[in-house]
């Protein structure tokens, strides 16, 4: 029997479609259907001002859009030949990492609740509230900042930001022994988790998973310390890695990273407290700041003898590897902008890992992927 | 890893089957191929150099021909590389990807709907991202996303 | 206290006002008015009407208590608009449910649709009739009321299993089936942790049971009874853990995905009917009725009403403890509830089967005491 579960279910969390087939409560087969939120962001960067597709970017994941806004800042960065204020890149590491115990933290928040636990859930949604209220303080938003611009970001943090950050940290370190204390000291959790949803690290290798799922399988693949970028050389922090290849290690691995991404964002508040400078660059070509206009036909046409150059950036995204890839041929727009999102490759490993568990399986397992269907789509 | 390096490990077992390798900014080099012998560069580049890990696949339309790039990752040299080759502009075709690296799967299935670039011999090549039936590759610069002389037209016409 | 049934009082209201009426009326009117069947018939219907306001409002304050408690366990208020702490929310709840219109999906089997719920609703209610909810205050005097509670309770997979099957869903279907197997599953310790306590107590009137527990209530003696009968009441209330039949995670809302309107609201009230029909049995097989040790001083339970007074508190509190075994543990998996149902809880229930026996072979146990006479 072929059931669907989405595109409106309580399982998928964003807008797909799970088509599954089964035999009484045993999954035989599945069939990922995506699309359902797909926006074209790809084609619509094409018309946009480089600095206008960040506006875009947050939209991309609306769960982790700061990390988006690096990546596509990254790569057009290199197309454009532009090189930040080193402040910049400290601040841009900082909203990454933040972002990432956000996105961890809503991760954790629709997982605990797909087991059933709408406890976690409520203290998961309430502490990622902290979070955004230090994005609220600097970039005004609490989901689409817009903030990041090639050649730095918009603004400098606002005074007393530091210390409200650390007292945040302070706070939210506290919170995730309780929420171990939740989840890995139930016998039911454990039940429920240990052994489910295997995908062993030869496996995600050839299927391109990357992430917590790749590293819960015991591999230390992280583009932050493989492929440095940023400032992350400069940061001193360790690659979480768990043993299980299931649900229970992807479980561990992202708690792991939100401990430490705290330990970053310390060194970058010691490190920004240190450092006052301007936060972009100046000498920056004219038309970067020039507002949106409908553009011709002749938008093709290269109007500006800008340098041509390629970029291709890649990050770790709170769900794996991401990457972006901005072609600029001298015209104010990206002539192609092409994005790899992580979870897209790890939903289409979704039959290596489904495959024999059963229906109550799916949630927890799906939960464990952390699917945002906003950066599959695009 | 320098792309002259890359160049020389792979002249031997590729010969002429590469265009040659350029530098790229933080990646091993761009790896130039021609089309026809595009499973035997995957296949020595993935056994030969250990690039297991296949990030993405994207197309480009450069309306006078089409593009196709791959991104692979070697955790043995800790570097990516580009693969990219040139396809003509009408029927462009290229051999799949899948045998070599499972994970080219859907971004070949996407590459396919969204840039009309058609992979051989691929498993299950159907829509992924736009609807079953759609017509349009909305990537191609043919694809246009404002008429603006259309909409005026058609605003006098109110 | 005499021995008023909630049904004695009932009729001595009705015979009370159709004699004064009957008093003004000419004669062949007033023999017809005080002709005893009416009298009679008239009765059954107060008697019902007094139960069914009692229970709805005693479910509806059950569900705001199980959302302000909820609420706090979960670092918020719960419901806080409207009326006092929120305690007419449900009421408006209730009342924007039945404004809503009832439909029914186009493939749906008519009957089962719309007679499956009012059957699961009907049949969670009727147990109010049975259950004594006071010394004074019994709807009647049954010598086999434990058994009659517990043959309809069970009644529910049946009515579940209808409504799921007519609904023509693939989720309402697995949420059915699921229902079925579990309650099946945990029907059996559930009746074998009772028969524990009808070993000690000697009678299957819950009313003897509650005196029989005057020396001591049953859960201390009977602790391991009472953990089974915990356990198989909260997968019979297909509570949190043991809510696989609905898990929304999966199943969106098991087997009343397709219901809306007034009939997702019978589901909604018979759910917490029988939670609260759990919480009762709880209160009264183990936790001694409304009786209260003789320790309590006697200001605290000699007032009007308070046998009825002390039993609702013990039951709230009972249901507060389901609450918040809802609020800490996930749901399990299918074939772990069954697997712990036959292979733990069975074993568990013999062994509390067992030790009753044993209790009253002993008679006397230290610390509890003495057993009653044994009632017989």
């Amino acid at each position: 029997m072929w059931i669907n579960m989405g595109p409106q279910h309580p399982m998928t969390h964003g807008l797909w479609n799970l088509r599954v087939k089964i035999d009484g409560e045993v999954i035989l087969d599945c069939d990922p259907e995506m699309g359902y939120l797909h926006r074209g962001i790809e084609k619509i960067s094409e018309d946009r001002h480089y600095n206008e597709v960040v506006t875009l970017m947050d939209r991309t994941c609306y769960v982790a859009g700061f990390a988006w806004e690096h990546l596509y800042i990254l790569a057009s960065e290199d197309a454009l030949h532009i090189v930040p204020p080193e402040r910049a890149e400290y601040i841009r590491v900082m909203c990454e990492e933040f972002q990432r115990i956000g996105s961890h933290l809503m991760w954790y928040a629709a997982f605990v609740q797909d087991l059933g636990l709408m406890t976690p859930f409520l203290y998961g949604m309430r502490d990622r509230d902290i979070v955004l209220d230090l994005f609220q303080s600097y970039s005004g938003a609490r989901m689409t900042y817009e903030y990041m611009r090639v050649g730095g970001v918009r603004n400098d943090m606002p005074p007393g930001f530091s210390a409200h950050a650390r007292r945040a940290l302070d706070w939210l370190s506290d919170r995730f022994v309780e929420y171990d204390r939740l989840c890995l000291g139930s016998e039911i959790f454990r039940k429920r988790c240990d052994g489910l949803g295997v995908l062993k690290a030869s496996d995600c290798v050839a299927t391109g998973v990357t992430g917590p799922m790749l590293r819960s399988a015991g591999m230390r693949r992280d583009v932050r310390r493989d492929r440095p970028y940023s400032v992350y050389p400069q940061l001193d922090f360790e690659v979480a890695v768990a043993d299980g290849a299931d649900v229970t290690g992807r479980y561990l691995v992202r708690m792991e990273e939100m401990r430490q991404s705290i330990r970053i964002i310390r060194q970058i508040l010691d490190w920004l407290d240190h450092h006052p400078g301007p936060v972009l660059a100046d000498r920056l070509p004219r038309w970067l700041g020039a507002p949106y206009a409908p553009v011709g036909k002749e938008d093709y046409v290269l109007k500006r003898n800008y340098p041509k150059g390629v970029g291709l950036s890649s990050i770790e995204e709170p769900h794996g590897e991401a990457q972006a890839y901005v072609v600029n041929e001298g015209s104010e727009h990206p002539y192609r902008v092409k994005f790899r999102s992580p979870v897209f490759a790890n939903i289409s490993a979704a039959r290596h890992y489904l495959i024999g568990y059963r229906v109550a399986d799916i949630p927890p397992i799906m939960g464990s992927v952390d699917v945002c269907v906003g950066e599959v789509d695009r | 890893m320098q792309s002259e390096d890359l160049a020389k490990a792979l002249a031997p077992v590729l010969g002429d089957r590469i265009l040659g390798v350029e530098p790229f900014a933080k990646t091993a080099g761009r790896l130039r191929f021609r089309a026809d012998a595009a499973l035997d560069v995957f296949r020595a580049v993935k056994e030969d150099l250990g690039f297991h890990h296949l990030s993405m696949v994207g197309g480009i339309d450069w309306v006078s021909h089409r593009e196709v790039f791959y991104v692979a990752w070697s955790d043995r040299l800790g570097q990516y590389l580009l693969l990219s080759t040139d396809l003509p502009a009408d029927a462009p075709h290229i051999e799949s990807a899948t045998p070599v690296w499972p994970s080219a799967n859907w971004h070949e299935r996407e590459t396919w709907e969204l840039v009309d670039i058609t992979f051989d011999h691929h498993p299950d090549l159907r829509h992924l991202l736009l609807p079953d039936g759609y017509v349009f590759h909305p990537l191609l610069r043919s694809f246009k996303l404002h008429e603006p002389e259309e909409l005026e037209v058609k605003k006098r016409s109110v | 206290m005499s021995s008023a049934t909630l049904y004695s009082v009932s009729y001595f209201l009705v015979n009370y006002v159709l004699t004064h009426i009957g008093s003004v009326l000419p004669a062949p009117l007033n023999a017809w008015i005080t002709n005893g069947d009416l009298v009679t018939g008239l009765a059954v219907l107060v008697f019902g009407a007094i139960l069914l306001g009692a229970s709805m409002i005693n479910t509806i304050v059950l569900i705001w208590w199980e959302r302000k408690l909820l609420g706090r366990f979960m670092d918020r208020r719960g419901a806080m608009h409207v009326g006092y702490a929120g305690l007419l929310q449900n009421f408006a709840d209730g009342f924007k449910l039945f404004r809503k219109n009832t439909f029914r999906p186009r493939e749906a089997d008519w009957l089962g649709f719309f007679s499956g719920p009012t059957a699961y609703l009907v049949t969670s209610f009727v147990i109010f009739g049975i259950l004594p909810i006071s010394s004074g205050w019994n709807s009647g005097v049954l010598p086999l009321s434990l058994l009659l509670a517990l043959a309809i309770f069970s009644f529910a997979p049946l009515f579940i299993f209808v409504s799921a099957w007519s609904s023509n869903n693939k989720y309402s279907l697995m949420g059915g089936m699921r229902s079925a197997a579990q309650m099946i599953a945990y029907e059996v310790p559930l009746l074998l942790a009772v028969v524990a306590v009808v070993i000690v107590s000697g009678s299957f009137d819950l009313t003897t049971i509650v005196y029989e527990q005057q020396n001591y209530w049953f859960w201390g003696p009977l602790f391991l009874a009472l953990v089974v009968f915990v356990a198989g009441m909260l997968a019979e209330m297909e509570r949190i853990p043991f809510d696989l039949p609905e898990a929304e995670a999966e199943l969106v809302e098991g087997w009343n995905t397709e219901y809306g309107g007034m009939l997702f609201a019978f589901f909604m009230l018979a759910d917490y009917l029988r939670a609260l029909v759990g919480s009762i049995l709880v209160v009264l097989l183990f936790l001694g009725g409304w009786t209260m040790p003789t320790w309590v001083p006697s200001a605290a339970t000699s007032f009007p009403l308070a046998g009825i007074f002390w039993f609702m508190v013990k039951t709230y509190l009972v249901f507060g403890l389901f609450v918040w075994i809802r609020a800490s543990l996930p749901r399990v998996r299918t074939d772990q509830l069954l697997r712990v149902g036959w292979n733990r809880m069975i074993p568990l229930s013999l062994c509390a089967v067992f030790l009753a026996a044993a209790l009253v072979l002993a008679k006397c146990v230290w610390p509890f005491g003495c057993l009653p006479s044994m009632g017989v």
